[in-house]
């Protein structure tokens, strides 16, 4: 409802902006007929004048409109940060009174044990995402070193591996070449567990993530995180690394997240010279995520 | 056993919920989608005595599925849990249909008493239906103009006719009707009604009255009972003077 409230203002201020403009230019033939007989020059000025409101109109529509949309993505953000905050802590809480005012068994507690370690897994990553995304706008400096990029995908998948209880076959990696690279060991770790916890959240039920690497042309190493899930429209593949961004849809509202999971991605592969993109054969045909980073000489 | 649907996609509160209501003797059942909450109460007889309903579901969210249930006449008494505990959230809640709202993180202690109120709302309203002679709790309903509204039982009735309210529909028409004539404001029903005392947007309390007005109004878009007083709130009025002309 929100939106289509956002939809109709921003409608609304185009066909004003649209509106506006078509009144100066009635104003202005209104003008040409009126002086036509006292020369070229006042023609002229009367033009520049036009071409200045012209102007003026269009840019300050295109940033009302894009304010509204900076305004709608903010709002997103904050619900979804509302959400992945509160729910683990409201998880935790729950168990935690659980335990303290009910006799349970031993094997019960040993799983409300497990279920509060993921659920502060959970509140841990969506903190440090958001410290990290902080990082990428301000100065902070990359320590650059020498890091085999294989090691860094296999620590990657064990530990997926035990947080969403998967299967060795569920999640595998081959590399084809070489894989020592270089950047900032921390980040590069970051952009590679949230493409590979993108794909496990996007896999549903079917889970089937193929990692691999391969060197790129002289200079680059891709890392391809092949999954089987919904896949992606092409309109969106592009869109899907702007911060807070949701694919819209049930597909968003299904997996859970704040959004900053493939801008911290795309970052990362820029802040070392690389490239990160998604390719999809559109919905229902899976997709696969590419993180180019430059390769060790 | 009372029955409870808890509707929750997130897996871990569903068990905890789960777990608890069970150890304190409901049968209870889990779904995780708005969609297959309102699949159970298709056309049948609630099987249900009280929903806990989260807000940020896949698919329809929890605001959606409450009103789809009021509409469809599904009156059983709902709790909404969610992380969404702003004052304009608890209250498009209410005013979608819920009859309690609670944030997250929430205390076990608070979700359980107000599960048990919920419930004992209910008993009261299944039994004086069912054996109205017997039915403990003296009688608690106001008349006016025709219209009967019965706060024990929730429901109004008009001409034979009986039109089921929630917990804060009743609650609100109370609150006017113990005011009666008197200009009551928003700020004033927010706090003592809802609870709400933060600064919250009055005129969120507006949604509520409209759907107020198309219970007791003959003619909803000219009200005679709930009338608006400009710049401050609403006033109930029994018996308005007949209309001149």
């Amino acid at each position: 409802m929100v939106l289509a409230g956002r939809r109709k203002t921003i409608a609304f201020f185009i066909g004003l902006g649209a509106g506006l403009i078509l009144v100066t230019l009635l104003l202005y033939i209104g003008f040409v007929l009126l002086n036509w007989k006292h020369g070229i020059l006042l023609f002229l000025f009367g033009i520049v004048l036009l071409a200045v409101i012209i102007a003026g109109v269009v840019l300050n529509t295109i940033f009302l409109v894009r304010e509204i949309r900076r305004n709608e993505q903010h709002d997103a953000f904050i619900n979804a940060m509302t959400h992945e905050l509160k729910t683990p802590v409201a998880s935790i809480r729950l168990y935690l009174e659980t335990l303290q005012s009910r006799a349970v068994d031993e094997e019960k507690k040993k799983e409300f044990y497990r279920i509060m370690l993921d659920d502060s897994d959970r509140l841990l990553q969506t903190i440090e995402q958001v410290l990290r995304t902080g990082r990428m706008g301000g100065s902070h400096k990359l320590n650059i070193t020498r890091i085999d990029l294989g090691q860094v995908i296999e620590e990657a998948l064990v530990r997926a591996r035990a947080l969403y209880r998967l299967s060795n076959e569920a999640l595998t990696y081959r590399a084809n070449g070489p894989t020592t690279i270089m950047g900032d060991a921390d980040e590069v770790r970051a952009a590679v567990s949230n493409l590979i916890d993108n794909a496990v959240k996007f896999s549903g039920n079917n889970v089937q993530v193929r990692v691999e690497s391969e060197k790129i042309g002289e200079g680059f190493v891709a890392v391809r995180v092949r999954d089987e899930g919904p896949g992606i429209p092409k309109t969106e593949l592009k869109q899907i690394f702007k911060r807070f961004h949701r694919v819209p849809g049930s597909l968003a509202t299904r997996v859970k997240g704040t959004g900053l999971g493939l801008y911290i991605v795309r970052s990362v592969a820029k802040r070392h010279g690389g490239r990160a993109w998604a390719e999809s054969e559109g919905p229902g045909r899976g997709s696969t995520f590419v993180l180019q980073l430059p390769i060790a000489k | 056993m009372s029955s409870i649907l808890v509707v929750e996609d997130e897996a871990h509160l569903a068990e905890g919920l789960r777990f608890n209501l069970e150890a304190e003797g409901y049968q209870v059942n889990v779904v995780d989608t708005g969609e297959a909450a309102l699949e159970l109460f298709e056309g049948k007889k609630p099987e249900y005595d009280v929903v806990v309903l989260d807000v940020m579901l896949p698919g329809k969210d929890g605001f959606t599925v409450i009103s789809e249930l009021r509409q469809a006449g599904q009156f059983v008494p709902t709790l909404m849990l969610t992380a969404r505990g702003h004052p304009e959230d608890v209250l498009k809640g209410f005013s979608a249909g819920a009859d309690d709202y609670l944030a997250k993180p929430f205390d076990l202690s608070i979700l359980i008493a107000r599960i048990r109120g919920l419930l004992r709302r209910r008993e009261w309203l299944v039994g004086s239906v069912a054996s109205p002679a017997a039915a403990p709790p003296p009688s608690d309903a106001f008349t006016f103009a025709g219209k009967t509204i019965d706060f024990q039982v929730l429901e109004l009735r008009v001409r034979g006719e009986v039109f089921p309210l929630t917990l804060m529909e009743v609650n609100v028409l109370r609150y006017l009707i113990e005011h009666e004539g008197k200009p009551v404001s928003r700020k004033k029903m927010l706090d003592e009604v809802w609870g709400l005392h933060e600064d919250t947007d009055t005129r969120a309390i507006d949604n509520f009255i409209v759907r107020l007005r198309r219970y007791i109004e003959n003619d909803p878009t000219h009200p005679r009972h709930l009338l608006t007083v400009r710049g401050v709130g609403y006033r109930f009025i029994a018996e308005p003077a007949p209309a001149k002309g």
